[in-house]
């Protein structure tokens, strides 16, 4: 029986993106825990793992954000044929290998089949570059990696019994990669797999950036030494800090940089449209627009 | 070797404000800087226009040699080849800026709470400046137009070099570090330098136009070696910031963070960009790719001849 879990802060967007997903993957004899949040997302999620523990015929416990949308019918197919490898503790759709910290997105990234669905500025949809297999760049593969996003993540029976997300390191930023890091550590495998999900949010990446840099800090202080690459860097900590301001500044300036050519390019788009409204041609022509236009 | 020592006044200043430039790009100096001289300066002013040599801090020295030997200089106006001054009242500005005789730096644009090279990250104020660009079809904004800014005059930490103006003090007694051999941070570098002598720096509302792209910092790698240039000069002095041993470490941490933080920012901004932009684009392109828009071709292209004929 492969499970499902929601840990749901606003039930509304649970019903608009999360539980559709669910309808459409869950098999019929899936269990679907969905369920309110109890506090911090970790302890929400031990909550589900908890529950689905219990379960003897337990084949995965795939756990869904309340605003990720699982786009494949036949999910539970891909999920059984990637844990049938058993050291496989964890699947995902977003992956990346080479991380350092929690913005495991600063990695190279190997999967990342997704698409941003977002409302800010009219709505629209971001697609992830193994979106569409026909359109992905010549490194998009399907394999072992580092770390998972955590919007969807499929749990092995063994990962359910034996690996718990983290209470300690804060609200929300950090637990999946610290999760992963665990299933390593562990000697298990972590995996992308080929399925889709649409993710609801708005394109704002970091709205907290003060709780995220402490989910940072905290991963990085809990695994530097234990796994490699994490928390560590060249040079003692007076370089460390000296570079990593100088690298802080340059990319707020790069930051800067794009609100400002936002801005340009914005101001060039207004400035074509109104000369293009305002010219004969288009003045003279619109009959002939609103003719088209009009049913016949 | 250049002779960079402060040159003693042999007579009491008698009122001159000079205009200075090193010249790498003679073209952009004749274009921007040269008018905007010509039209601020005073009757009789020196305008000292030199070939750049070596680094900025070389060339500025040089400018500062220079002007020192005027006895009559009241105050000195570097002037960026870039910039367009804008401001016939430029020269009542600088006077005014220098009315209180412990200013030693007068500029277009500065900030306080100042931490490191990047200075616009602290509370920015100035004046009436426009960056007018040539990237998406040329236009004009606002100087830091991603923030909110004050009005000067305002007493900051640091000015923005391309447009300051120095007192004779700061010309005969300070000299632009030519340590910082990357050439970052020359401008705060200075200002620091008046401050640790125990001067102000302060912001004026100097009217220019930068010529200039959009892009902030043209050349990163660099730009991060001049970062560290000046915090290893600064830190734990008038940059604040300084750390004991022990604490590095913790400074290491969160600058990793907020590094990491910044960069997904940057990302987001990009994305926030093609969010917001492209459905302008999208619908222009639908007009522009229209039939009525692709008939009335042959119209328009009569129509600009005739513009271009009268």
């Amino acid at each position: 029986m492969i499970a499902f879990g929601c840990s749901i802060t606003k039930p509304e967007v649970f019903r608009r993106c999360a539980e559709p997903g669910l309808r459409r993957a869950a098999e019929p004899d899936s269990e679907v825990y969905a369920r309110a949040a109890t506090g911090p997302i970790a302890r929400s999620y031990n909550a589900l793992l908890d529950a689905a523990a219990e379960r003897t015929d337990l084949e995965a416990l795939v756990l869904v954000h309340q605003d990720a949308e699982i786009v494949d019918a036949d999910l539970c197919a891909t999920i059984r044929a990637c844990l049938s490898d058993p050291d496989v503790g964890v699947v995902g759709c977003c992956g990346a290998i080479g991380v350092r910290s929690i913005a495991w997105w600063e990695a190279s990234v190997t999967l990342a089949s997704f698409v941003n669905r977002y409302d800010d500025h009219g709505g629209g949809d971001l697609e992830s570059f193994s979106w569409r297999w026909e359109e992905a760049p010549p490194y998009a593969q399907t394999g072992e990696v580092e770390t998972l996003d955590g919007f969807v993540l499929a749990l092995s029976p063994w990962a359910v019994r034996n690996v718990r997300f983290d209470e300690a390191l804060g609200a929300f930023h950090g637990y999946d990669l610290d999760y992963c890091l665990q299933v390593r550590e562990a000697g298990r495998k972590v995996m992308t797999a080929d399925f889709r999900a649409i993710h609801h949010r708005p394109l704002e990446m970091v709205p907290d950036p003060e709780e995220w840099i402490a989910a940072h800090i905290a991963v990085a202080e809990k695994w530097d030494g234990r796994m490699p690459g994490i928390g560590t860097a060249a040079g003692d900590w007076h370089d460390r800090a000296l570079r990593a301001e100088a690298e802080r500044d340059l990319a707020l300036a790069i930051a800067h940089t794009k609100q400002l050519e936002m801005q340009a390019r914005r101001r060039e788009a207004e400035r074509a449209l109104a000369e293009t409204r305002g010219s004969i041609s288009w003045r003279i022509t619109a009959p002939f627009r609103r003719r088209t236009r009009s049913p016949a | 070797m250049a002779d960079h020592r402060p040159v003693p006044p042999a007579h009491p200043v008698a009122g001159l404000i000079a205009f200075a430039s090193s010249i790498i790009d003679g073209a952009a100096y004749t274009r921007y800087a040269r008018p905007g001289i010509r039209a601020a300066a005073e009757p009789g002013a020196a305008v000292l226009a030199y070939e750049a040599v070596g680094t900025v801090c070389q060339s500025n020295n040089v400018l500062l040699d220079v002007a020192a030997r005027h006895h009559d200089l009241e105050a000195l106006v570097l002037v960026e080849e870039h910039v367009a001054i804008d401001d016939p009242e430029l020269c009542a500005k600088v006077r005014a800026a220098f009315r209180d005789p412990d200013v030693a730096v007068a500029g277009w644009m500065g900030a306080a709470g100042v931490r490191s090279l990047a200075w616009w990250e602290g509370r920015i104020s100035c004046g009436p400046v426009v960056v007018r660009y040539d990237q998406h079809g040329g236009g004009v904004l606002p100087a830091h137009a991603w923030t909110e800014t004050d009005a000067p005059p305002a007493s900051v930490d640091a000015v923005d070099g391309r447009l300051m103006a120095l007192s004779p003090w700061a010309v005969r007694n300070l000299r632009f570090d030519e340590a910082l051999s990357l050439g970052y941070g020359y401008d705060l570098d200075f200002c620091l330098q008046a401050r640790a002598a125990g001067r102000k720096v302060q912001t004026a509302a100097f009217r220019a136009v930068h010529h200039h792209s959009l892009e902030l910092i043209a050349d990163r790698e660099l730009w991060v070696e001049g970062h560290i240039q000046i915090a290893e000069k600064w830190n734990g002095s008038l940059l604040g910031g300084g750390a004991a041993e022990g604490d590095w470490k913790a400074r290491a941490r969160r600058a990793e963070a907020e590094r990491d933080a910044a960069r997904t920012l940057a990302y987001s901004s990009a994305t926030l960009l093609d969010a917001h932009v492209e459905p302008l684009e999208r619908e222009l392109e639908a007009m522009t790719t229209s039939g009525s828009w692709r008939a009335t071709a042959p119209l328009r292209a009569l129509n600009r001849l005739r513009r271009r004929e009268s």
